[in-house]
């Protein structure tokens, strides 16, 4: 439990002027499940391109699993918002997506990819195209290709983001029940407080000008979580020191 | 599906008699000649009457639009692609481009004649000039519109470029593709004929019209235009065919289930077993 999956010493980026990233450094254990919270422009997304080597920081390194990536691609699962998923693929074939990009698809990743949807509740959608599922659904279909990438460290900037309340409450227990049964790590940024405390064994408070981790909570609320949590004293005590870091104390 | 299928072939069908009927009203409402023109069954006639003589001439038409188009459509993929991955390339050669599609078609048809002779190639040439810009420009703007995020996505998970290319621009790129495909369609047929006027021996489609234009034979110089928009018609439904076999997610919710995919399905309970889902396995 107490093993560094990932480590961040000294990163920092730029965009010609501006600081997107100051000084950071970091290191998250395996198996946690760690959210970044912030507002626009605090770098959160800055952060995860370098971590998933989208982008070359101007200084520092990316150690995962004790090696250097800095810079590097082909090392973590990521997901966006957007559910980037293909309408021209099936579910299926939109979960083996990563094995079609990198190698050739085998039997054994179609088999994966239909026992991963049948058990995530979208079994009988496995040969339906993209344009048929609702939002929630193609969500949980974009995480099952990121799943299935066996990446131990899983990247995912504001999923839910898109979705309506409903929906996004239902997904991130789904999401909590995934993470439970598969022992990943988890990275997940959002800017919905409640999102962050809801899912996280810790936060990470990010603020720009220049883009930094302004403060490292550990999240002690008890595991499983689900609709009572959100009510719970100790809950809106963090949620309330949160938003003090986010605002400014202003709030 | 009948009413889908009366709607989709029945709608065209009764505008296309319309038209027809348009026609026949105003020559007879305007009394107009016979030798100026023609009415549409006397048109219609003129070809069915003609047939054994039309029907080589069409032929030799259907050949040169077809193999044209082939030529024209694959050299506009190739371009676009081409254009579209090396940017100095896209700066130089697209002004060329337009230009060769500026220049009048028909002040290039003789030209051509005389260095190409009397042959096909003239008229296939013709076709794929006209053919492969209308391809080129939408592949050109189809894969530079790909979502960069899509992309890298790709990158993320340590895709190569050339996966990248064949799993996500190119199937991406279908749509415009196809656009460019009909628009190129719709013309090949009007690049035949001038390759044949231009010519301007042998025998031909478009000659067989010179020639019945010369005898005030209004009947066939009309039934011969049918016969040319037949088969420029014809061309376009085809490449629409294709599409629509070519994309069914755009129609459909699920994916069709082909007898040799079936036969994947069943053979992989065994697989199953061996994939898991620990984490951080690979």
């Amino acid at each position: 439990m107490e093993n560094t999956l990932l480590e961040l010493r000294g990163v920092t980026k730029r965009f010609g002027e501006a600081t997107a990233l100051a000084e950071t450094s970091l290191s998250i254990h395996e198996g946690s499940f760690v959210a970044i919270v912030g507002p626009s422009g605090c770098g959160k997304s800055t952060l995860f391109n370098v971590i998933a080597g989208l982008l070359a920081p101007d200084g520092g390194e990316v150690r995962l699993q004790g090696e250097p990536v800095t810079g590097a691609t082909g090392h973590v699962g990521y997901m966006l918002q957007k559910d980037l998923l293909v309408p021209w693929r099936t579910v299926e074939d939109n979960i083996t997506m990563a094995a079609r990009l990198t190698r050739r698809v085998n039997n054994v990743d179609r088999a994966e990819a239909r026992r991963v949807a049948t058990e995530y509740g979208l079994g009988d959608f496995l040969r339906h195209y993209p344009r048929a599922l609702s939002g929630g659904m193609r969500q949980r279909v974009a995480f099952m290709r990121t799943l299935v990438t066996h990446q131990p460290l899983l990247l995912l900037d504001e999923p839910f983001g898109a979705l309506d309340a409903q929906t996004r409450l239902d997904m991130q227990q789904w999401l909590l029940q995934v993470w439970r049964d598969t022992g990943r790590t988890v990275l997940f940024i959002t800017h919905d407080v409640d999102e962050s405390l809801f899912l996280s064994d810790r936060v990470l408070v990010m603020s720009p000008r220049p883009g930094r981790v302004v403060a490292d909570i550990t999240n002690p609320l008890a595991r499983p979580r689900d609709m009572e949590t959100l009510t719970d004293p100790a809950f809106i005590e963090l949620k309330s020191r949160i938003m003090h870091l986010l605002h400014g104390g202003a709030s | 599906m009948t009413r889908k299928l009366l709607r989709n072939i029945g709608v065209p069908v009764l505008s296309l008699l319309l038209l027809l009927a348009l026609w026949q009203a105003i020559v007879v409402g305007f009394n107009v000649a016979p030798y100026v023109a023609p009415r549409p069954w006397q048109a219609i006639l003129s070809v069915t009457q003609n047939w054994s003589t039309i029907w080589p001439l069409a032929l030799g038409t259907i050949r040169e639009t077809v193999y044209g188009f082939l030529i024209g459509a694959f050299l506009g993929v190739f371009l676009g692609v081409v254009m579209a991955k090396i940017p100095v390339l896209q700066r130089s050669v697209y002004p060329v481009l337009v230009l060769s599609q500026a220049v009048p078609i028909i002040a290039l048809a003789s030209p051509l004649v005389l260095i190409l002779g009397f042959s096909i190639m003239p008229k296939i040439v013709i076709v794929a000039w006209i053919v492969f810009f209308p391809v080129t420009v939408n592949v050109v703007d189809g894969l530079s519109h790909v979502d960069p995020d899509l992309i890298n996505l790709a990158r993320v998970y340590g895709a190569p470029r050339w996966r990248t290319f064949v799993h996500i621009e190119m199937p991406a790129t279908t749509t415009p593709l196809f656009s460019g495909l009909k628009i190129g369609a719709t013309y090949a047929v009007t690049g035949a004929v001038i390759g044949e006027l231009a010519a301007s021996e042998g025998s031909s489609l478009a000659l067989y019209q010179e020639h019945a234009n010369s005898n005030l034979n209004a009947a066939a110089v009309y039934g011969t235009t049918m016969v040319m928009t037949a088969i420029g018609i014809s061309w376009f439904l085809l490449v629409v065919a294709t599409e629509v076999a070519a994309t069914p997610w755009q129609r459909r919710s699920v994916a069709r289930r082909y007898p040799w995919r079936r036969a994947r399905f069943e053979t992989d309970g065994a697989a199953s077993i061996v994939s898991s889902l620990s984490k951080g396995e690979s």
